[in-house]
């Protein structure tokens, strides 16, 4: 008779993963958008290291996790913003309706500070959002976010560059952000537990196109150089397209 | 047959307690002392009119022979291994201050003696579900400070002084049994002058019990006024006048190292003693701290700081000890420390304790005043920011990172025109190419302009913002000066 022991006990841990186990679905929050929460099994993985891969900055990669980002502070958690790549817009965040007051943006000096910083965040119970300037963090100390994050009641966001995709990681998503237009954000899953990657959606940022468009009094050449001119769908008004062509 | 009723004393109005340290000169002396063998003869002798005299000792040393009063020379013939130690005044009223301060936490009312301390316990008995579970938390408290103490219970000070017996009592006797204790306690042990035991002795008295039973005005006659006010004391006819203990203003505490601490792990330990004696002052102050400073001082060279701030109040050590550990680890230390000592003067009071249905707020809150606490004593001040926002027009003046805390209130209106979620410290300028602009790469308008105007008054600031974007649909916020017709990247919408 074979002894199933050792199975079981390695069933019952926390951090073991079943194919199939519909109680996975549970341990996510939404993420504001029902294309991307489809594409998500339901949203971002709480209690789990989420990467996202952007090709550069300025693309969207933020604004997709405000939704997130006003749920929990909401609720009274603080985020901590582990070396953010430029300082944050206060007025910005007040638009959104996010509490600067549950914010904490954090500086480290060295990749070691980073990781301690890091680390301490997701074991003190805050939404995390880390940003690796320096260099892609080893696998190691990446096992050692997510093993943090299996205690923490929130998800654990990691923005990554391209350079990432090639290597391997412990976290249970990882996505790629990518805009090829303005204001539409192309999102491609790389990895997630339970489906199949590869999935590409795209989601609209929203409409952040002003009334008051006067472009015809601008000095300056309102289309893109090159001969991509279709890729910009952009509301110009009539008049300023003659002026412009 | 006068019918006796046995009362409970805890009926009446004053219960006192009276702790007896007695050997608190050789508890003092010992206490910053290490590396002593538990079965070492100890002695503490001071000078008494010229001649050296043992002040007390331990058990070991009794057990020799050795006891209070003996000459030091004397004693060194009895018992030629003793160790003597030096009585310090100033050890024993630091030692005796401690003790007062755990007292506080059982009783609004502690008095300092000598060599013990008074508490009233009338009523504080609700607080720790009756006066046996006091009196054994009280105890266990006073152990810790590792000191022989006997007690006594009555319904006087004076009483319980007297009533004294060898050991710390667990429960609170009955009124009948105070009174029976007290009777045949001898007069010897009664305040007073030789004069006085003398003529006790003349008249037959033996005890309290013959004293009590002498008319008053028999007394009066016989002895001075004092004698009558002891016995008033005594029998709580009046009522005490002593100075009641209250906690200082301030919290300072050292400890030595006589032989030095060369590691920052070693520092560890007393550190942690420290600060648990500092948790004592803030339960008996019933405040919560906000900062306290270290001091490590070395025998050669300059005494070292290190202030510890909390974002929120706290009065638990080892969060405190753990704060302490993290920062210790970002600063240098000269080679051996000779001295730590704990100073702290601010302070709030402590909340008050309720009933909250949101008991998950509170916890998140002091989670994350945990943590910023832990990522302050790690990185340090200056890791640590939040953004924060002022009535001002300008974007690099409305939006600015300040310290943890400190940040400004937020309810201003804020323009409904598209902002974005980053923003350049100082604004870039770039270029135009062809009449295109460019920064990095050629950036297309997409939408645009909002106009900002500074202080105008100050400075003729105008600024014309709009929304651009690159080939990869990276978009941006810049902006035109109206004055140079100038264009500048002031952010990017992540």
């Amino acid at each position: 008779m074979p002894n199933n022991q050792p199975l079981n006990k390695l069933l019952l841990r926390h951090d073991t993963w079943r194919g199939r186990n519909p109680s996975l679905r549970k341990h996510v929050v939404a993420t504001g958008n029902n294309s991307l929460d489809k594409l998500l099994l339901g949203g971002w993985p709480v209690s789990a290291l989420t990467e996202l891969v952007s090709q550069q900055d300025g693309i969207g990669e933020l604004s997709i996790l405000l939704p997130t980002l006003k749920h929990y502070t909401g609720e009274g958690k603080l985020c901590v913003w582990l070396d953010p790549p430029y300082q944050p817009y206060a007025p910005a965040l007040v638009n959104a309706e996010i509490p600067l007051d549950k914010l904490l943006v954090v500086r480290s000096k060295d990749s070691r500070e980073w990781l301690w910083a890091a680390e301490q965040s997701i074991r003190g119970n805050a939404l995390l959002f880390a940003w690796t300037n320096r260099a892609q963090p080893r696998y190691a100390a990446l096992r050692k976010l997510q093993l943090a994050a299996t205690e923490n009641l929130s998800p654990v966001f990691l923005f990554t560059s391209l350079a990432a995709l090639n290597a391997h990681s412990p976290a249970l998503l990882r996505i790629e952000l990518e805009s090829l237009k303005p204001n539409i954000l192309s999102v491609t899953m790389h990895k997630l537990r339970g489906k199949v990657p590869g999935a590409k959606i795209q989601i609209s940022l929203g409409d952040i196109i002003t009334e008051r468009t006067f472009l015809d009094r601008l000095p300056v050449n309102i289309h893109y150089p090159q001969e991509k001119e279709s890729d910009y769908p952009l509301p110009l008004k009539h008049k300023v397209q003659q002026l412009n062509t | 047959m006068k019918k006796h009723t046995v009362k409970n004393i805890e009926q009446k109005k004053e219960i006192w307690l009276y702790i007896d340290f007695p050997l608190l000169a050789l508890d003092a002396a010992l206490a910053d002392i290490e590396n002593i063998k538990a079965e070492s003869t100890i002695a503490v002798a001071s000078v008494q009119k010229n001649v050296q005299r043992i002040v007390c000792c331990n058990s070991y040393a009794q057990a020799w022979g050795v006891d209070s009063d003996l000459s030091l020379s004397t004693a060194l013939a009895i018992c030629p291994d003793l160790l003597v130690l030096p009585r310090s005044l100033s050890q024993e009223n630091l030692l005796l201050h401690r003790l007062a301060l755990i007292a506080y936490q059982f009783s609004p009312v502690v008095i300092i003696n000598d060599s013990g301390i008074w508490l009233d316990l009338s009523g504080c008995d609700q607080l720790f579900h009756g006066y046996s579970k006091l009196l054994q938390r009280l105890h266990r408290q006073i152990l810790r400070l590792s000191v022989t103490v006997t007690t006594g219970i009555a319904m006087s000070p004076l009483a319980a002084q007297l009533l004294c017996g060898q050991q710390f009592q667990y429960y609170l006797p009955n009124e009948d049994e105070i009174h029976r204790n007290l009777m045949t306690t001898e007069l010897f042990k009664l305040p007073g002058n030789q004069k006085q035991q003398n003529n006790f002795k003349q008249l037959g008295l033996e005890n309290i019990g013959d004293l009590l039973a002498l008319p008053r005005s028999a007394l009066s006659q016989r002895f001075s006024a004092e004698l009558l006010e002891t016995l008033a004391l005594l029998n709580g006819e009046k009522p005490c006048t002593f100075t009641r203990f209250t906690p200082p203003v301030e919290f300072s505490d050292e400890i030595q190292i006589p032989h030095g601490l060369y590691s920052k792990d070693s520092l560890l330990f007393s550190m942690k003693t420290l600060l648990q004696r500092f948790c004592v002052y803030l339960m008996a102050r019933q405040s919560h701290c906000r900062k306290f400073v270290w001091h490590f001082e070395p025998l050669l060279g300059e005494c070292q700081s290190m202030p510890i701030n909390l974002s929120a109040s706290n009065n638990n050590w080892s969060s405190l000890l753990t704060l302490s550990r993290l920062q210790l680890e970002r600063l240098e230390l000269p080679q051996s420390i000779e001295k730590i000592s704990l100073f702290s003067d601010q302070f709030i009071d402590m909340p008050e304790l309720s009933f909250d249905l949101f008991a998950d707020q509170i916890a998140l809150n002091n989670q994350a005043s945990t943590l910023m606490d832990n990522l302050y004593a790690r990185l340090g001040i200056d890791a640590l920011s939040q953004p924060s926002m002022s009535e001002e027009h300008l974007p690099e003046k409305a939006s600015s990172m300040s310290p943890p805390h400190r940040a400004k209130n937020t309810n201003y209106p804020t323009s409904k025109a598209p902002q974005p979620l980053w923003l350049l410290t100082n604004p870039v300028r770039i270029q135009q190419r062809n009449h295109q602009l460019h920064w990095k790469q050629p950036l297309t308008i997409v939408s645009g302009p909002e106009r900002l105007c500074g202080n105008s008054w100050q400075t003729e600031q105008q600024r014309d913002y709009y929304l651009a974007c690159d080939s990869k649909g990276a978009r941006y916020w810049l902006f035109r000066e109206s004055m140079n017709k100038q264009w500048f990247v002031h952010g990017l919408f992540s």
